[in-house]
């Protein structure tokens, strides 16, 4: 008997003002004991519904609406709360999407412990259980005293872990468990939970939109689309060959930045509308390889080749074979987004005159508590420049210094010491560190930010057509219908084409990646001389990042854009950018051509961050790139 | 607690969950969603109904009230009888045609006292908390002030000691020793709106600070806003009761407290005119009842897992 056993389980969500939707459709799927199996597919399709409605957490309107759920014999579904309890946290436990918020900020970390410990009736010394659990988790002893804003995100994160591993469960459910963590500290915690399983043999349900970590991480890999399975299969057979168009296109966002030739491909469409009913498969209209019957028949999940795949084309053996993760993978699977190495660039842009200058800047924080003063240096003696029609990107894992020098690229913040130069049209110098008022809002006309978060960058009470507006109204004295008509024109330009669907839409009803665009579209609209893109791709899906990336790519070339790209991710930077800057602690570490210093890094924190990126064809090729950190 | 995002938007949220509910809250920022969310909420649709016949009672009170009720040509200290449903007064007035025309000062005084004092909030605590520094530092000890001054001693201080009398006297006294909670709340909610992204976003593209507050800042606190002026607007309603009850009214207008006023000067409990006397207060105890019950619509409203669904 499996541990863990979900037969047929369907939840919808039933509000009163909207079409029911059906997030989780019949789905099927057993976990054995100590099996480390990954839940992977893009945001809506259901995996975190699943995993709730496994928890029996899910809230009104979702409801479980059919099948069942079974944990070691126990029928969940009919589960009474008393019944719950007793299992929940001690053989079934879990850590949230955030564990920033899964803490209780006026506590102390020990009393957590203690909490967890009373509440299950376990004896013995608090403080050296959590002790003990805290080694577990690679933490000093200390942190027990501290209170959880005193933690960093990851620090957090893995007293989260050690939390749920606290009464040994059987099966620990991980609901993206490093989402906004940095690429470094999700190594550290990923590595951790790896050696962990191994140690204590617990199963792990885990959920990702992040193919690469759940590839790498997983014995067994289910992807969701559309509220359903759509393939089940061992993560080495699906590394090797993936047998549903959709795991191929999801793969096919990956690639090792230090090949000679990257490109990664992307799903282009939306996933379906999961209110009204589909005839035929789900996957259809963004289906590279869909044939007539994939219209009008609904696949079933049938076995095929060592694994389970929902696709009709794949099951009568008609899917063109491919290498993954090579050049010519990306063109097979559909759009395709290459890396910059292979592009057409203008010939002068390597030593056109910079637009704007950054020499010798420093930047120090002085911070007092009580008699004490504390003096942090964020950005030390920095020197780049940004010339028109190239992309510089800004490399470091965060606190590392790049969100300080975007701002005082921008004017938010003036430099300790040392210039920023902003040349205007005709050549005219003008010193950004010493604008204040007007001069400063005239100034950002020139210089624009593209924000890492499409979701908090739009206000969530005011149409697109009113976003996009401001700028033109304040920059260009555009107004009423000269406006909109300028504003379409901007949506065009970011690809939200017919415009008019979308002008007067709130920001709610847009997709992130259709959000990333219009805070795209926002920062054009004064026509810019300088964009600042400050990872405007992280909070984004895998499987649509490639394609803000091609946006931004194509918008600098053609409209001679400079473009400083922030950035912890060496992937995108290899994609994007021309030249690459590497900031460790406020210090440049490493610099030049982007093919250089990626292909060839030289210092040992650019390679750090090289080998944090996820890389599951790494392990397909056998080579362990884990550090040993 | 009014934001339409989630409070903390998680990093990555990309989670359903997450998605589902800010998108939920924010159809409820324009009218009619708001407004169905309200009605949806039994308690508060029952709440609704009742402040609606107040109004109703209030707007149409000459046509409603038996007789004039200043007029005291009837028979002094009656029991209820029928053309005196509810007795009359020591005076010789008719006590339901002044229960009926007090409607209207109570609600008067909420309205014009709830607006003042959430203006007056509005404007210190958005100041206070956008602008920051100094003009923080003055202002929350304003606030602060505004907040450990007891309220009720000081509004008996100023409205005895008033050179004129009237019912502005009493809105005003009200408005300017109720506003500090609503300021010191507005405060702490735009010192977390005001980082948000789309403020620096509309700084980048060009916007002035009066217009980032009015137009990006303001429509994302509506429901804090109609929180805090429904808990001003029934502060006021109790206080003018309390004021006139104590004889610092304004001894012309028709108004509950005046009624309980004279009612205990009367010798209600002696005569044993139990209407006289229960009838304001029963009123009074109705029409804050229906804010306190439309209140809990308004939690629901910036707190979706309170909806009824």
């Amino acid at each position: 008997m499996a541990l863990l056993e979900v037969d047929h389980l369907s939840v919808t969500y039933t509000p009163r003002d909207q079409p029911a939707n059906r997030a989780v459709h019949d789905v099927s799927f057993h976990l054995s004991e100590g099996e480390f199996v990954g839940l992977l597919g893009e945001s809506g399709c259901g995996k975190s519904t699943l995993g709730n409605a496994v928890l029996r957490l899910l809230s009104p309107p979702a409801h479980i609406t059919g099948g069942r759920v079974a944990f070691d014999g126990v029928d969940l579904t009919e589960a009474d709360d008393e019944q719950l309890r007793k299992l929940r946290w001690v053989d079934l436990s879990t850590v949230f999407q955030s564990s920033m918020n899964s803490l209780n900020p006026v506590i102390r970390v020990q009393a957590q412990f203690a909490d967890t410990f009373a509440a299950h009736k376990v004896p013995g010394d608090v403080t050296e259980r959590a002790t003990e659990l805290l080694e577990l988790v690679a933490l000093d002893r200390r942190v027990l005293r501290a209170y959880p804003h005193e933690l960093s995100g990851g620090m957090k994160q893995r007293v989260a872990l050690a939390l749920a591993l606290a009464l040994r469960p059987k099966l620990v459910l991980l609901d993206e468990p490093t989402t906004g963590l940095d690429v470094v500290v999700q190594r550290g915690i990923l590595t951790r939970l790896a050696e962990l399983r191994r140690e204590l043999g617990f199963a792990v349900l885990f959920i990702s939109h992040d193919l690469g970590t759940v590839l790498e991480m997983a014995d067994r890999v289910m992807v969701m689309y559309g509220g359903e399975i759509v393939e089940d299969r061992p993560a080495a057979e699906m590394l090797r060959e993936p047998r549903h168009p959709y795991t191929r296109g999801l793969l096919g966002s990956y690639a090792d930045p230090r090949l000679p030739d990257v490109r990664v491909s992307y799903i282009p469409g939306r996933p379906p509308d999961l209110s009204r009913t589909h005839a035929g498969c789900l996957f259809t209209t963004r289906c590279p390889h869909a044939e007539d019957p994939c219209r009008t028949i609904h696949p079933d999940l049938l076995p095929d080749r060592g694994g389970l795949v929902r696709c009709l084309v794949a099951q009568e053996n008609r899917l063109p074979v491919v290498t993954l993760g090579s050049a010519e993978a990306a063109t097979v699977l559909g759009s395709h987004f290459p890396a910059t190495g292979s592009l057409d660039r203008p010939a002068d842009a390597a030593d056109a005159a910079p637009v704007l200058t950054v020499e010798r800047v420093s930047k120090r924080y002085t911070s007092r508590r009580g008699m004490r003063t504390n003096t942090v240096e964020a950005v030390r003696d920095a020197s780049f420049a940004l010339r028109p029609g190239r992309v510089t990107a800004l490399v470091g894992q965060s606190g590392s210094g790049k969100s300080t020098l975007a701002r005082l690229v921008t004017g938010v913040e003036r430099p300790s010491s040392g210039e920023v130069r902003f040349t205007g049209e005709g050549g005219a110098d003008v010193r950004v560190d010493r604008l204040r008022g007007r001069a400063l809002r005239d100034y950002r006309r020139h210089v624009q930010m593209v924000f890492q978060d499409p979701f908090s960058a739009l206000n969530p009470t005011r149409t697109i057509a009113y976003a996009l507006s401001r700028p033109l109204a304040n920059f260009a004295g555009l107004r009423g219908a000269a406006a909109r008509e300028r504003t379409a024109q901007l949506l065009e330009s970011v690809g939200l084409s017919p415009a008019g669907q979308f002008l007067d839409k709130l920001p709610h009803q847009l997709s992130g990646g259709q959000r990333q665009r219009v805070v795209t579209a926002r920062a054009l609209a004064p026509e810019p001389r300088v964009l600042i893109a400050d990872e405007p791709i992280s909070m984004l899906d895998v499987s649509i990042r490639a394609e803000i990336l091609e946006l931004l790519g194509d918008l600098v070339r053609e409209r001679r854009l400079a473009m400083l790209y922030i950035t912890h991710d060496l992937l995108s930077a290899r994609l994007l950018a021309d030249e690459v800057l590497v900031l460790n602690q406020g210090t440049l570490v490493e610099r030049g051509a982007t093919r250089e210093v990626i292909g060839s890094a030289r210092d040992d924190y650019t390679r750090l961050l090289l080998d944090s990126i996820p890389n599951p064809f790494g392990k397909a090729a056998g080579q362990q790139t884990l550090p040993s950190t | 607690m009014s934001t339409p995002a989630p409070a903390v938007p998680a990093p990555g949220a990309d989670t359903e969950g997450v998605q589902a509910a800010a998108t939920a809250v924010a159809r409820t920022t324009r009218l009619p969603g708001w407004f169905v969310i309200l009605w949806r909420n039994r308690k508060c649709r029952i709440g609704l109904l009742m402040l609606a016949g107040f109004i109703l009672v209030a707007v149409f009170a000459p046509l409603i009230a038996p007789y004039d009720p200043r007029d005291d040509a009837f028979p002094t200290s009656l029991g209820p009888t029928g053309s005196h449903w509810l007795g009359t007064t020591a005076q010789g007035e008719d006590v339901l045609s002044q229960l009926v025309v007090g409607a209207r000062t109570s609600l008067i005084v909420g309205l014009a006292a709830g607006v003042l004092s959430t203006l007056i909030a509005l404007v210190i605590g958005l100041t206070a908390g956008f602008v920051g520094g100094w003009v923080d530092e003055v202002l929350s000890f304003l606030i602060n002030l505004g907040l450990v001054v007891p309220a009720l001693p000081l509004m008996v201080t100023l409205a005895a000691y008033a050179p004129v009398r009237g019912l502005w006297l009493i809105i005003i006294v009200i408005s300017v020793t109720g506003w500090a909670y609503g300021a010191r709340i507005k405060r702490s909610q735009i010192i977390t709106l005001r980082t948000r992204d789309y403020v620096t976003a509309a700084r980048f593209a060009g916007d002035g600070t009066a217009r980032i507050i009015a137009r990006e800042i303001v429509p994302n606190m509506t429901s804090l806003i109609v929180v805090g002026f429904m808990g001003a607007a029934l502060g006021a309603i109790g206080g003018e009761a309390g004021l006139a009850f104590l004889g610092l009214g304004d001894p012309l207008t028709v108004s509950w407290g005046t009624m309980l006023n004279q009612a205990s000067l009367g010798g209600a409990m002696l005569t044993g005119q139990w209407a006289w006397l229960i009838a304001p207060g029963l009123a009074l105890s109705l029409l804050i009842t229906s804010f306190t019950l439309i209140n809990f619509g308004i939690d629901a409203l910036s707190n979706p897992h309170l909806r009824e669904d």
